[in-house]
């Protein structure tokens, strides 16, 4: 597995990891071992449905890939490039063989127009890294503007600035951030030329590059996210505002900025967490329009690529690459907010 | 000896979807160092508002609040925000109905109670710590130490009432108020969170505002008992003394709707028929002459005013009870 | 109704029904020929004869926003439709029959939900609008039917799971279970006491997955898999955006009209979702 040895997916893995040992041996009770079990179970039928899906749908593509990239080559070499990839097997088999690939890391080949092959692998080592990180400074941007931005709103709960700034914010959740991409690439980069709007620059070549780079699509994958994080907040933080608690809170005679921060914030929070989550795989692999703009090449791209050049091997280990990363950040996400608000440790659910 | 708190006709009102709603009407009151008040009414009766209006506690928009209260000669009501917010906790304290829902669910208890005197009295970590050891120890809980790194949820009803209390005198408060401490409470339990807050009372020599719907709960812990009645005083009087000399008849049927030991089993506790008056509406005549037993034409009329009998005794009754006109 | 709406409200309401009122008469107004083109190229807003200019073909981008609001609201309109429909009867079906069905659907939801929906749809399309011979394009009929049933697919599992939630909590209320203990039929249930508290709050999301419609049909169109040619709002986008330095107007007309659609949308779902939301917190 080659790209294992970029660090931010290094990270991600060991987190990964710890959380799954938390959930595991956590709680000591059985109960708790076989809903952990369960939920696992369930994980892992959506992850092999989804892929199983794709497989099936990519196979009903009008002309085969055998077709389209090995028509170059006479009778003979053709039938023997077909069986070497396997191309001649049927739905199920060709499936499972797959499946045993990828799950020893193994993502397939890639065809090159006129026969021949390169591993998939390759192409995931260098767009993967550029979508973890293209999701995690929309993330940590949108996290870092929403969270004041709803407290602010919920604190002034229906008073002319909580008004001012959630309309504010209704309109930024409804603009396509295609839009908005098209809109800020015309005016800041194409008419003031303040940033580049097409490549990336990785950080190895000059950070400052690499950031200048990336402003314009984490702007516009920004806006839409941290519209819908303040008011996910908002409301949860104006239910939160109603409780005895922070009535208690108040009557210790602390500031309100300490209520609001130290008390109601972390109970507010979880909602945010889990839509943060659910975000994500579709940070890294959903991004198809902005990567494509700003021609990022990140998975976004390479999935449509993919499509377009009927690479199903390869977009079928994109697809679960992303399905994966989906299911591991929920299963992240639940063990984040088992430690921020100890009341889920206790629900039965 | 100088009032320590002093309530001087307070008045609360909410603007709602159906109207103003008149929660508190015109409530005077006062209370000595060290001295103990049970207010005691039915739910909906206004004395959960009143407690927190004299704390100055009532945060919501649509509250309209008038009147005075003075502690130890400063009018809280005049008070900014801030001001206010340097009172609470050092010198007023409150204790929550449901400890349940006033602790915070996602915060150890060791940082809930060390919050006050770290923020409050400026200690530093390690003093606040060995501060909350100290409270835990005085709300009699064992292994303070471990109870420190729990959370509420692993905490039984009792101990979060206990842990409450800890919170609430954690800034030695001059006055404490209790907002129906044992509501949520088991039974068996009420009686030692009573026991507690009284015993923590004479230790610290706090003055008390006990609030609840349960005359039995105030009986035995406080100097005097306000009865209170759509949002009235409707009889005040040294606990003894209204004991003794019940004077309003609401207190009469409150106090026959409580079980006793004599009675004959098998027998139907008597009731109070009826319910509270609207509080959205205007009202003429006595609040509770619409279920008083005794209420002739006058009480539906006019309104008593509060009259006092003698023995520190007020009421608010044309007819008291035992008086012979 | 319409009195008590805030103004925000009105107004998405009545930009909504102008988008609508165009994509069903847009052709009988008096608008210029959306495929003439003109002489005059990249022209301004409020150019003499051309309300909001022209692009760099010289097409009137006015009365191509009129002739592409049927497209984009059609397209928006049928698939919403029918994945409401389906995903609503799934939802139910899987809330109140429990069990087995509903781990079944609940998989089958979280499998389609796992794939971002652009992707998903993207894969529908190249595979169902695909001509066996690669050289000839798929009629345009056949790409918006291939476009609506892709979108259908995309919109079933948002709104199945949202349906089973909230039929999840309507079939633990006590007068469901009242209705099931004096021997009521289940469909006659589902009929008379989960439809009609389940509706509302599907009504709403259909308004919000509208705007996310009209959002995947421009990206779609972006991406050059869309209606094509200037058709609906988003070819429109596709087609402004290789003029973008010369003609920038030809791009932001349809920019505005899509995300006013898409705020009008969300709007108006939202208006419906608060209304619903204090009917139950006063009952």
């Amino acid at each position: 597995m080659a790209f294992i040895a970029t660090g931010p997916f290094d990270f991600f893995c060991s987190w990964l990891f710890v959380s799954i040992c938390y959930r595991l041996f956590g709680g000591s009770k059985l109960r708790k071992l076989n809903q952990t079990l369960q939920a696992f179970t369930k994980l892992v039928l959506v992850l092999l449905g989804a892929t199983f899906l794709l497989s099936l749908i990519v196979r009903l593509l009008p002309g085969s890939p055998a077709d389209f990239y090995t028509n170059a080559l006479d009778e003979e070499g053709r039938l023997a490039q077909i069986k070497d990839l396997g191309l001649d097997r049927n739905v199920i088999s060709g499936y499972l063989h797959w499946l045993f690939d990828f799950v020893r890391g193994d993502f397939g080949p890639f065809f090159m127009s006129g026969g021949g092959t390169r591993p998939t692998s390759l192409i995931i080592s260098q767009a993967v890294p550029r979508s973890l990180l293209i999701m995690l400074y929309v993330q940590v941007v949108s996290l870092l503007i929403s969270i004041p931005l709803g407290l602010i709103t919920a604190y002034r709960a229906d008073k002319a600035t909580d008004r001012v700034i959630s309309t504010a914010l209704f309109t930024g959740s409804a603009i396509p951030g295609f839009a908005l991409a098209l809109a800020l690439g015309y005016y800041l980069g194409v008419r003031l030329q303040m940033f580049p709007t097409i490549g990336y620059v990785p950080m190895s070549e000059g950070l400052g590059e690499h950031f200048k780079h990336l402003v314009l699509p984490v702007i516009s994958l920004s806006v839409p996210l941290c519209a819908s994080y303040s008011r996910i907040l908002r409301t949860e933080i104006i239910s939160t505002l109603r409780q005895d608690f922070v009535t208690m809170a108040v009557s210790k005679g602390i500031s309100n900025s300490r209520v609001l921060v130290k008390h109601v914030l972390r109970p507010s929070s979880t909602a945010l967490i889990t839509t943060a989550s659910l975000n994500m795989g579709g940070l890294i692999g959903g991004t198809v329009i902005i990567d494509q703009i700003f021609a990022l090449g990140g998975m976004g791209q390479q999935i449509t690529f993919a499509v377009f050049a009927r690479q199903y091997i390869a977009l079928q280990s994109y697809i679960a690459l992303i399905a994966v990363a989906f299911i591991l950040f929920t299963v992240l996400a639940d063990a984040l907010i088992g430690v921020v608000d100890p009341r889920t440790k206790n629900r039965n659910v | 000896m100088s009032e320590l708190l002093k309530v001087n006709n307070l008045d609360v009102r909410f603007d709602t979807a159906r109207g103003v709603l008149h929660a508190v009407k015109g409530v005077s009151f006062d209370l000595k160092p060290g001295e103990s008040l049970g207010i005691v009414g039915e739910s909906g009766s206004g004395k959960t508002v009143l407690s927190r209006a004299t704390m100055g506690l009532l945060t919501m928009s649509t509250a309209k609040k008038s009147g005075s209260v003075k502690l130890n000669d400063v009018e809280l009501t005049d008070l900014s925000r801030s001001d206010l917010r340097s009172k609470w906790g050092t010198e007023m304290a409150i204790v929550f109905q449901d400890p349940m829902t006033a602790l915070n669910p996602v915060r150890r208890i060791g940082d809930q109670i060390a919050e006050g005197p770290r923020i409050r009295l400026g200690m530093s970590k390690k003093d606040a710590k060995q501060r909350a050891i100290e409270l835990l120890k005085m709300v009699q809980i064992a292994e303070p130490e471990k109870v420190l790194k729990k959370f509420p949820l692993q905490l039984s009803g009792g101990m979060r009432q206990r842990v409450m209390i800890a919170i609430a005198i954690a800034c030695n408060p001059e006055i404490l108020f209790a907002d129906e401490p044992t509501t949520a409470l088991d039974v068996t339990v009420q009686a030692q969170i009573l026991g507690l807050i009284s015993s923590l009372r004479k230790q610290l020599n706090m003055s008390l505002v006990l609030v609840t719907h349960d005359l039995g709960v105030v009986a035995g812990h406080t100097d005097k008992i306000a009865v209170m009645y759509a949002g009235e005083i409707v009889e005040m009087a040294p606990t003894k003394e209204l004991f003794s000399n019940v004077r309003m008849p609401y207190t009469e049927a409150l106090l026959n709707s409580i079980p006793r030991i004599t009675n004959q089993s098998g027998i139907r506790l008597p009731v109070i028929e009826g319910r509270l008056p609207d509080p959205t509406l205007p009202q003429n005549g006595c609040g509770f002459s619409a279920r008083c037993k005794y209420a002739t034409e006058k009480c539906h009329t006019e309104r008593p005013q509060l009259v006092d009998g003698g023995n520190g005794h007020m009421y608010r009754c044309f007819f008291p009870l035992g008086v012979n006109k | 109704m319409f009195k008590k709406l805030s103004l925000f409200s009105k107004l998405s309401v009545l930009w909504v029904g102008l988008m609508f009122f165009f994509a069903i008469a847009g052709r009988l107004l008096p608008i210029a020929d959306p495929t003439e083109f003109f002489e005059v190229q990249g022209a301004g807003l409020f150019s003499p004869g051309h309300i909001l200019g022209t692009d760099m073909n010289g097409y009137d981008l006015f009365a191509n926003i009129v002739v592409g609001s049927r497209y984009s609201l059609l397209i928006a309109i049928f698939s919403v439709g029918f994945g409401s429909l389906i995903g609503g009867i799934l939802g139910i079906a899987a809330g109140y029959l429990r069990g087995k069905t509903d781990y079944v659907l609940s998989v089958l939801f979280n499998i389609f939900l796992s794939i971002p929906n652009l992707i998903l749809s993207l894969v529908l399309i190249a595979v169902l609008a695909t001509s066996s011979d690669p050289n000839e394009p798929a009629s345009e009929t056949r790409r918006i039917i291939v476009i609506i049933i892709s979108l259908t697919i995309v919109i079933i599992p948002i709104l199945g799971r949202i349906t089973r939630g909230a039929t999840l909590a309507w079939t633990s209320s006590e007068f469901v279970v009242a209705a099931k203990s004096m021997g009521m039929k289940d469909m006659m249930i589902i009929r008379r006491h989960i439809v009609p508290n389940v509706l509302p709050s599907i009504y709403a999301v259909a308004f919000l997955a509208v705007g996310i419609v009209i959002v995947v049909e421009g990206s779609l169109s972006l991406l050059g898999i869309g209606v094509g040619n200037g058709t609906s709002w988003g070819s429109m986008l596709a087609r402004a955006q290789g003029d973008l330095e010369y003609a920038p107007i030809a791009l932001f007309v349809p920019l505005t009209f899509l995300g006013l659609t898409v705020i009008a949308c969300n709007q108006v779902g939202d208006a419906l979702r608060q209304r619903l939301d204090s009917r139950e917190s006063k009952l």
